[in-house]
């Protein structure tokens, strides 16, 4: 099963997954996509720990490549998030650019055949109308594809507006 | 307090309005005595004081949604946005209702609508 979070910044999304992987019992593994760049990388790294403090996940870091990533068991894994991922896979630390689409797809892919229940938030870049440079555009238009095809594999699709889960397509799990 | 949300322009004043506010009833002033607090992303952004017991006072609360761009460049405009956001959240954890204005339709996320009372 597959549930894709979205929404905008600082909407409690990541508060929201966390309370869905609490209602499964199994192991629980949180991966983190984010690479925590300097002081308030860091600071929004330890808010996010003191979120999942005590509710036993386990922490798997893990920047790009998830297609090759073996989870130690079955269990419930939530996935933060697609807009670090595709940051990760489209701009290299050369600062090469690649196209990310296929390689997220098929990590997420990947994760969901190795889990009971995937959970994957991801982020709403695409609704300021500010006009960006044509590398930013690239990276709006890759997260806009992303969703939309992730949304057509998950099983419940959900919105995060201030905190309150909007269900767009199935439904949330009991 | 209902909480209304929406992007910019996407008629959360004239929603309030047709609920029968009137303007003189309409502030940007988390202390005063009008009953509706428009513009809360303003008042944030100014730096003004918006504490969330004050807001819990008035009978409506509006604030455009001003998170779903990419990140900003800037530190301040990061701080914004999150202030925006987690203030959003604790009040709609408050609020008897919570209601999203998308191109004008008033969509209830929260509760129900309210109704025209004035």
């Amino acid at each position: 099963m597959m549930i894709l979070l979205t929404g905008g910044a600082a909407n409690g999304k990541s508060t929201f997954g966390e309370s869905l992987c609490m209602r499964f019992s199994g192991p629980r593994f949180y991966l983190a996509a984010m690479r925590p760049y300097g002081e308030e990388g860091e600071a929004r790294v330890r808010r996010h720990r003191k979120l999942r403090a005590g509710k036993g996940f386990t922490t798997i870091e893990r920047y790009t490549d998830y297609a090759s990533l073996v989870l130690p068991a079955r269990g419930t894994a939530l996935l933060e998030c697609i807009a670090n991922l595709t940051a990760n896979e489209m701009f290299d630390e050369r600062g090469n650019m690649h196209d990310p689409v296929d390689c997220v797809l098929s990590g997420v892919d990947a994760l969901a055949a190795q889990c009971e229940r995937l959970i994957v938030i991801t982020n709403d870049v695409g609704s300021d109308g500010v006009p960006y440079s044509t590398e930013t555009t690239a990276y709006i238009e890759a997260i806009g594809r992303i969703n939309a095809a992730l949304a057509a594999r998950a099983d419940t699709v959900c919105e995060l507006v201030a905190g309150i889960p909007v269900v767009l397509k199935g439904e949330l799990p009991q | 307090m209902v909480l209304i949300l929406g992007g910019v322009g996407a008629g959360k004043g004239a929603y309030v309005r047709s609920l029968g506010f009137t303007d003189a009833q309409l502030s940007e002033d988390a202390f005063d005595a009008c009953p509706v607090l428009v513009h809360l992303d303003r008042v944030l952004r100014r730096g003004e004081d918006a504490p969330l017991e004050a807001l819990l006072k008035k009978e409506f609360v509006l604030c455009a949604e001003v998170g779903s761009g990419v990140i900003p460049l800037e530190r301040a405009d990061r701080a914004y946005r999150e202030a925006v956001g987690r203030l959003c959240v604790q009040l709609a954890k408050e609020a008897t209702a919570v209601v999203r204005v998308v191109a004008g339709i008033p969509v209830a996320i929260k509760g129900e609508l309210p109704c025209k009372s004035r």
